[in-house]
């Protein structure tokens, strides 16, 4: 029975395996570099690896979000969020697995009576945006960082696209175990608090049952990896991302850093030993960081470069996707337990009528406005430096 | 079970490093003996541009022994640079080296390589066809031929830049531009000269010069085309 129940959760990590290993050697297998066999294996031992050591951290954010107390609930909530994916990919809108399963705690949250944690949504929805923007940031500088060094060391062009390959590996499987730690609470978060599975003992290491449940989940990931993303790959790699070998080592770099950071419980850690605030410990969309990347490389070479559209599809994927899925998984548990007779959850945390937290009306209020300032600023900020850029480059080549 | 993530991941990192360690180690090699290759082409490229300038000097002057040795010299240059230009194409495809820049790579070598192959066929024309050449003109021809030459002469180190330092490639090009305009003008000179002062010769004679003096020209037009790739190609590079 828990297996039935598990399908949509496998469903959905097949999907995300499908897509999201692209953004990880997407760009490495559409240029050439790196055969399609050896980056699938690769990713796919990764994923499973960092799901299950290090896939915890971003689960308890999402349990904090809405705990899904039921089999049949976590099954619905796993299926509308599958289901908005497919629907909005078929439809060819922006999507990701994170907003998509975020919007479906929420609509279950509603329709058990359960209050949303605004402190923990906050901490989400504050993700999506940093997410994305720290990967420009990590792309741009160390897009820089490369291009200074090869400068420097005046290596052969040869030598270089040799050590690009091994870099490629590199990156690509810490970009797998990062998204296997971070995007692993998309795919079985919403499972752990109703399926409790007894510890097992391999002897040299133990496996929690939660650490079972990623086990099986980046499996499902791995399935989607090896079946069914070698057409996105050389999609990604070959037109949608028209990357260098070495831009393309500094995105997936920059996302992993990304995926990583908010993954890593020992990180955050450190950061409190240090008396700084933990870092939150929140899936975030690996699609929209290495969008947010490839932006980070643009900007080191121009606004002209920069497709503006692909901002916009960002923003708007913050809003649709959530709305979508929490719509959805709304309407499915209502058929779910109406229909079949099957328990969604009971409300554990009945939403009160005034409390101290963020309303959500409030994040939209503030968040919003604030976004809109930095892109204005940001923008007026490129077009003058492009300007100075141009006219640097022409006076080096073409006078 | 080891607690600390950035311990895990180093372990886990050493596992694929020596997972592909492999198949780095073949690229290795394979890249090595390619950059030698392609050093190799450069430098007979460079020879045979030498001997093409010695060549056209000895027929001018009337060396008829040292024009028939550069001749064979530059006739096994061009098989040789043939060769390697097919075994470097041939190699960057089968060990999908530069994917991204490999056909621009290609066309580079392929117009290095037909600098070559028409500085031989400018000197296979003066072997069959013998064309007359007043002393009036020997400075003219000579002259024409060093600075064509050295259109292409000065192409080659900047290729040979362009694979350590991109960013330095757009300097080396300059002269190769120089010496592009000036065999224009060597050219534009030489053919007025022939067809406004040389009424002793005839039309034929006029036509057979204004012939090959415009092969010699084809050479600094084809390494002109070859620096306007490198150029594109070390932008792209540096971007």
């Amino acid at each position: 029975m828990i297996f039935l129940f598990l399908t949509s959760g496998l469903f959905l990590g097949w999907t995300l395996g499908a897509n999201d290993a692209s953004n990880v050697f997407g760009s490495a297998v559409g240029s050439r570099m790196v055969s399609f066999t050896r980056a699938a294996v690769t990713a796919s031992v990764f994923v499973i690896i960092g799901a299950v050591v290090q896939g915890a951290g971003a689960t308890d954010t999402l349990g904090r979000l809405g705990s899904v107390n039921a089999m049949g609930g976590a099954f619905t909530v796993a299926l509308a969020a599958a289901l908005t994916i497919f629907a909005m990919t078929r439809a060819g809108l922006p999507v990701s697995t994170t907003q998509a399963i975020v919007g479906a705690i929420i609509g279950w949250n509603f329709f058990t009576d359960n209050a949303v944690d605004t402190g923990a949504l906050t901490q989400i929805v504050t993700t999506w945006v940093t997410g994305p923007v720290l990967g420009a940031l990590f792309a741009y500088v160390l897009y820089h960082l490369v291009k200074i060094t090869r400068r420097r060391i005046k290596v052969h062009l040869l030598k270089y696209d040799n050590w690009l390959r091994i870099g490629l590996m590199t990156v690509g499987a810490f970009g797998a175990y990062s998204l296997g730690a971070n995007n692993i609470a998309n795919v079985m978060g919403v499972f752990v608090p109703s399926i409790q599975l007894a510890d097992t003992d391999f002897g040299i290491f133990t496996l929690t049952g939660a650490q079972q449940l990623f086990f099986l989940g980046a499996i499902a990931i791995a399935a989607g990896v090896l079946t069914y993303s070698k057409k996105v790959m050389q999609t990604v790699g070959s037109s949608l991302l028209e990357l260098s070998s070495e831009a393309a080592f500094v995105v997936v770099l920059s996302q992993a850093l990304v995926l990583f950071i908010f993954s890593s419980s020992s990180l955050s850690g450190f950061m409190v030993k240090l008396g700084l605030p933990p870092i939150p410990l929140v899936p975030v969309s690996s699609t929209q960081v290495v969008v947010g990347s490839v932006i980070g490389i643009g900007l080191y070479k121009g606004i002209r470069n920069i497709n503006l559209r692909l901002l916009g599809s960002i923003a708007s994927g913050w809003i649709t996707t959530p709305v979508a899925a929490g719509l959805l998984s709304f309407l499915l548990l209502f058929f779910v337990k109406n229909l079949f007779g099957i328990d969604v959850g009971h409300s554990v945390r009945p939403p009160v009528a005034t409390g101290d937290g963020i309303s959500t009306a409030q994040i939209i209020r503030y968040s919003i406005p604030a976004l809109l300032l930095i892109t204005a600023v940001y923008l007026i900020y490129l077009v003058l430096s492009e300007n100075r850029k141009t006219e640097r480059m022409n006076k080096k080549y073409y006078e | 079970m080891i607690s600390d993530p950035a311990v895990q991941w180093a372990f886990l990192n050493i596992f694929a490093l020596t997972n592909t360690y492999q198949e780095m180690s073949l690229f290795t090699r394979t890249n090595r003996e390619l950059s030698i290759r392609i050093d190799e082409f450069f430098d007979t490229i460079e020879i045979g541009i030498l001997i093409f300038k010695e060549g056209i000097k000895a027929y001018v002057n009337g060396d008829g022994n040292a024009f028939q040795n550069h001749l064979s010299k530059i006739d096994d240059l061009e098989g040789k640079a043939d060769k390697l230009q097919r075994s470097i194409e041939n190699d960057m495809i089968i060990h999908s080296i530069l994917p991204q820049q490999r056909s621009e790579m290609v066309k580079l070598l392929w117009q290095l390589d037909e600098i070559m192959d028409t500085a031989k066929k400018s000197l296979m024309e003066f072997y069959v066809e013998k064309p007359h050449i007043p002393s009036s003109l020997s400075h003219e021809f000579i002259s024409l031929a060093e600075v064509s030459g050295n259109a292409a002469e000065e192409l080659v180190p900047a290729a040979r830049t362009f694979f350590r330092e991109p960013h330095l490639v757009r300097e080396k090009l300059i002269k190769v531009y120089f010496f592009e305009r000036e065999t224009d003008k060597a050219a534009f000179q030489l053919k007025k000269k022939v067809f406004h002062e040389m009424d002793d010769l005839s039309l034929a004679e006029k036509a057979h010069i204004r012939y090959i003096t415009h092969h010699i020209e084809t050479i600094s037009d084809t390494a002109q085309d070859a620096a306007d790739m490198l150029a594109s190609m070390a932008i792209r590079q540096m971007l």
